[in-house]
């Protein structure tokens, strides 16, 4: 009954540069580590390190997605410590503390007289301050604005992809599967969603909220804490975090429903496929096809919509506080820095100059990362990349 | 002696992959003569259709024609390597002096132009109408004889208001369309019905008398080549394991592979205890077998046939075999 | 011996909607009726649009049937819920075409096989070494234990997804052109593997494919369907020997046997091929094959034929045979 198994000499050797060993090995070591919490999952998941490794060679020989990839983790890096490595604190002149250093030049000094509240004394003292890339209009440094603007922006993208994407995903993964009425239901109420055009959603959104969200956060303590804490914000700016979480949820609303759309999509044609049908005729319940079978079969695409979104989403809420909704002063944000520059503009150049960079770059560097990722993940682009991979043989008339 | 109209020479195409190279054929010789019908026969992974689509440089990246000549005879007694041809000249052959004939009809249609359109198209490209309009009424005449039913009406419909049977003979046109003087038919009926199957190789057989063509057909179905071709090449992992003709490769296979594969097909004819069935599978093309790639597989196998590539020797007139048991 | 399943009137339309209206039906299925006993393979053969896999996945209710009976065991598969249709999904399971689809990419092959398992509450010991023993019996090993179904070939996958049926042990299987998406050599593999199971552990069998040879090869009885009726039924020695129905005829006339000298005789026989099979949107009135039939008769074009016996065992719906 057992063909007869032939074992062929395999040995595959691909031409690998630096970076490939460097992947290998922080795929290795991420493996061992798994294997800590869960015995044997290295052996029982060769074939899935392999393609991960596969993954990682393709993703090194793209340029373009190797730049993004090295913004986005600068971006991770400073949106996590950034708070923290700041020379001067986003609140250390507080914004409605005159300082003489308004508007400075970058790559100015000045000798300044500080008067500030430290536990609960009013120190005066001088300093020199240098400002690398200028001040703002509270005098304030703009580079560490900036690297402190990196955690709003991060944590605004996490919590926004969180939970309106995986929304959007669940509502349209059950409507691509029942179809019939609750299809119905669901693409029209998407629909409605749909038909505002997303920033003017998102601007009304933001100016009707902040007054709720804030009385409820005023009511809850604890609420307040989280969020400050997620932030790195400074107790003192409590009245300004209504306005921010406003943004937070009109966002949301507004992101959701394009996911819904696409993988409903995916779902209808998915779900076509033998496999499914193989599934009900185990008797499989719904639910369980849904998430097991169709859900890790349809992620690609979307995975790559949400690493543009990280980058959607920086821009959209900069283009928010710009105009003055979200975060305002003192809250460090790239788009009020901006909003505060136009002002001033161009005398002021910096201030709209190094935001807008920043913005650019790391909106760029998710995008780069997206497209390196979706050549990657569709395994259609993927078979077509040319590849020089040099092979040892075993024998064979390969190199005759 | 019959003359011939194709000399295919060492050809090998690789194909540069995301998983490695791929070694699709490697050194695949053989002739084509003049009016014959010659079947490429083999399993997937063969190389089959990779020849067929070499011959006219059809093969994209991330595939490479790596070496070989593909020498055309053309009518007036001039010989030319198609290889080595640039991208105009062999346009200018490709649809005209050798067409193709592929193998789902229902994606070998563009679904967005009418099938009078796609085949005055292939015949306003290679100069014989002077525009779209102007051809129809040749087209009309292309649809007779392919025998589809109402030409007149059929011209203007659509693909998809087509069935399949329809759609392969529309297909065909655009393949005759020109008057080609070989036609490489890609598994023209895997896709069809076996009634509607009959139909059509028979209509490939007089369209084939008719314009004094040489027919390559490329297929896996044992029973269409014995029907239909006179010479067979078997094709095994990427090269070529044995020529004949048709009763010498069902009545005398020399290849352990050929006589496996005649083991293993079901005739319905003739009552078959028990099929036979080749052990192992195909071999990984990246990493392909040493000496002859048959012989991980292969019952007959010895120790030079692990280290040796075997050459293609005549045994017979005519039949060729490339196995170290020769 | 007793029938495994017993099928009676079976029907399925689906329906052509413009707008919210139907304007007309596809029938695809229009009135099966046969038997399957137990450990017999019954092979349904046809061409495209007669029904066959419309028929195989109604009869395990993959698609709701539009009428009939399906009896299983005893049981009517109708009206079978909850706990009882478990059991039925059980016992009654399908081996579908197309290897490259039906297995789900995402899962390595040792989910693949355990997950009905689990899902039916099957004990296992060690469920390792379950499935190694399955995989060894269909001639794959604990190499590929761990692996992803896109690192095999097409024969290993059907093999990975009969594995996947054995472990149900399921009394009747559905095989829905399991090989013909598969090379000929794997092919023969395969259809061994599927013999000798059924020798081993009295599997029931409903082989349906386009391919005569094989179906010749595999089945006891065979049934011939046209636009979605039985034409032909009998034992597969006798359809091959003896055709009766003019369809079958030209079915057999048109299949391109492998041997030069025989192939060139039944050529000349094959004068009867013509016409293609038509659209089971609106079959024709009367016998639905009576267009491309060379004996119609009038009779032909107003009244369906019934099935009547005309040898032992071999039924045929035919009015060359069947007294109006």
């Amino acid at each position: 009954m057992t063909e007869k198994t032939v074992k062929y000499e395999e040995k595959e050797e691909y031409e690998m540069g630096i970076l490939d060993r460097v992947s290998d090995r922080l795929i290795e070591s991420f493996a061992s580590f798994i294997t800590l919490f869960r015995k044997d999952w290295k052996r029982k998941n060769q074939s899935r390190i392999k393609e991960w490794k596969l993954m990682a060679y393709s993703i090194n020989r793209s340029p373009p997605t190797l730049l993004g990839l090295f913004i986005v983790i600068v971006y991770l890096f400073f949106g996590i410590f950034g708070p923290y490595l700041v020379t001067w604190p986003y609140d250390f002149f507080p914004v409605n503390y005159n300082v003489s250093s308004q508007l400075a030049h970058p790559g100015s000094s000045y000798f300044l007289n500080v008067t500030t509240i430290q536990n609960g004394y009013i120190i005066h003292y001088t300093t020199n301050v240098y400002y690398p890339l200028g001040s703002d209009t509270y005098g304030r440094d703009l580079l560490s604005i900036l690297l402190a603007g990196a955690r709003t922006a991060l944590v605004l993208d996490i919590f926004i992809i969180l939970i309106g994407p995986t929304m959007g995903i669940i509502l349209g993964l059950i409507s691509g599967y029942y179809g019939g009425k609750i299809d119905e239901l669901i693409m029209r109420i998407t629909d409605m969603f749909l038909a505002f055009p997303g920033l003017i959603l998102a601007i009304a959104l933001s100016a009707v909220l902040p007054g709720r969200i804030q009385s409820f956060l005023n009511a809850h303590v604890w609420a307040q804490t989280f969020v400050l804490k997620l932030f790195a914000l400074h107790p003192r700016d409590v009245n300004n975090l209504g306005k921010l979480l406003a943004v937070f949820v009109a966002l949301v609303i507004v992101w959701w429903p394009g996911y819904a759309r696409v993988t409903r999509g995916s779902t209808l044609t998915e779900k076509e496929n033998p496999y499914v049908e193989a599934a009900r005729a185990i008797g499989l319940p719904k639910r369980t096809i849904l998430f097991r079978h169709i859900l890790p079969n349809i992620i690609g695409p979307i995975l790559v919509m949400i690493t543009m979104d990280f980058g959607g989403i920086i821009l959209t809420e900069a283009g928010l506080s710009f105009l003055g909704l979200g975060a305002v002063p003192p809250i460090p944000d790239w788009g009020n820095l901006i909003n505060q520059g136009s002002q001033y503009f161009p005398q002021a150049w910096w201030l709209v100059a190094f935001p807008g960079l920043v913005i650019i770059t790391v909106v760029l560097g998710w995008n780069l990362l997206g497209d390196g990722l979706r050549d990657v993940l569709d395994p259609r682009t993927r078979r077509s990349l040319e590849f020089k991979l040099k092979k040892k043989t075993e024998g064979g008339e390969a190199n005759a | 002696m019959p003359e011939p109209i194709l000399e295919i020479k060492d050809l090998s195409v690789y194909f540069y992959t995301y998983a490695g190279v791929v070694k699709a054929i490697e050194k695949v010789s053989f002739d084509v003569y003049r009016g014959e019908t010659l079947a490429l026969v083999g399993e997937t992974g063969c190389g089959k259709s990779v020849t067929s689509r070499a011959i006219t440089k059809l093969i994209e990246s991330p595939g490479k024609i790596v070496s070989g000549q593909v020498i055309y005879h053309r009518n007036d007694g001039s010989t030319v390597d198609l290889l080595k041809l640039n991208e105009e000249e062999i346009r200018e052959i490709r649809g005209n002096e050798i067409a193709y004939i592929f193998q789902d009809p229902h994606s070998s249609l563009d679904p967005l132009y009418t099938i009078g359109y796609q085949i005055a198209e292939s015949m306003e490209v290679h100069g014989r109408i002077k525009n779209i309009k102007e051809g129809i009424p040749k087209v009309i005449s292309i649809l007779r004889e392919v025998l589809l039913p109402d030409p007149e009406s059929r011209v203007k419909n659509y693909p998809h208001e087509l069935s399949g049977g329809m759609k392969q003979r529309v297909v065909i046109g655009t393949g005759i369309a020109n008057n080609p003087k070989i036609l490489i038919a890609d598994e023209p009926t895997t896709a069809l019905d076996v009634t509607v199957q009959a139909q059509i190789l028979e209509l490939l057989n007089e369209l084939k008398r008719k314009y004094n063509a040489t027919v390559i057909l490329i297929t896996h179905n044992l029973g269409v080549v014995a029907e239909t071709a006179q010479r067979v090449i078997v094709m095994y992992a990427g090269k070529v394991a044995e020529i004949g003709t048709v009763e010498q490769i069902f009545k005398n296979p020399l290849h352990p592979y050929t006589k496996g594969l005649l083991k293993a097909v079901p005739n319905p004819m003739i009552k078959v205890e028990r099929l036979e069935a080749i052990p192992g599978t195909v071999p990984n093309l990246i990493t392909p077998p040493g000496g002859c790639r048959f012989h991980p597989r292969c019952p007959f196998a010895k120790e030079i046939c692990r280290k040796k590539v075997p050459e293609l020797k005549e045994i017979e007139d005519g039949h060729f075999v490339a196995c170290n048991l020769y | 011996m007793k029938p495994v399943l017993k099928v009676e009137g079976l029907k399925k339309y689906f329906p052509i909607k413009s707008l919210l209206r139907t304007i007309a039906w596809v029938k695809a299925v229009d009135g099966i009726t046969l038997e399957i006993m137990s450990g017999e393979t019954f092979g349904l053969v046809g061409e495209s649009g007669c029904g066959k896999t419309t028929t195989g996945r109604t009869i395990l209710r993959l698609i709701e049937p539009t009428e009939g009976k399906i009896i299983f065991k005893g049981k009517d598969v109708m009206s079978l819920k909850g706990k009882d249709l478990l059991w039925f999904r059980r016992n009654a399971q399908i081996m579908f075409q197309d290897p490259y689809s039906s297995l789900n990419p995402r899962q390595t092959v040792f989910n693949i096989i355990m997950e009905p398992v689990r899902f039916h509450g099957i004990e296992v010991n060690d469920p390792e070494e379950f499935v190694v023993k399955l995989l060894e019996s269909v001639g794959l090993n604990e190499m590929h234990l761990y692996r992803y179904p896109h690192e095999f070939s097409g024969g290993q996958r059907q093999r990975i997804a009969l594995a996947r049926l054995m472990a149900l042990k399921p009394e009747f299987i559905v095989l829905d052109e399991p090989t013909s998406a598969l090379d000929v050599s794997v092919q023969a593999n395969i259809l061994n593997t599927l013999k000798e199971l059924q020798s081993e552990y009295g599997f029931t069998y409903l082989f349906i494919s386009h391919d005569l040879g094989v179906v010749k090869y595999m089945s006891h009885r065979i049934g011939v369907m046209y636009l979605g009726k039985l034409v032909e039924v009998g034992p597969s020695d006798r359809i091959f020997e003896n055709p009766l129905h003019p369809y079958t005829q030209m079915l057999l006339s048109a299949i391109p046997v492998p041997d030069p000298e025989l192939a060139q005789e039944l050529k000349a026989k094959r004068k009867m091929v013509k016409g293609e099979p038509p659209s089971p949107i609106n079959p024709p009135a009367g016998c639905r094959f009576h267009p491309r039939c060379p004996f119609a008769k009038d009779v032909c074009r107003k009244e369906e034929p019934p099935l009547v016996e005309v040898e032992r065992d071999h039924y045929v719906a035919c009015w060359l045979y069947a007294k109006s």
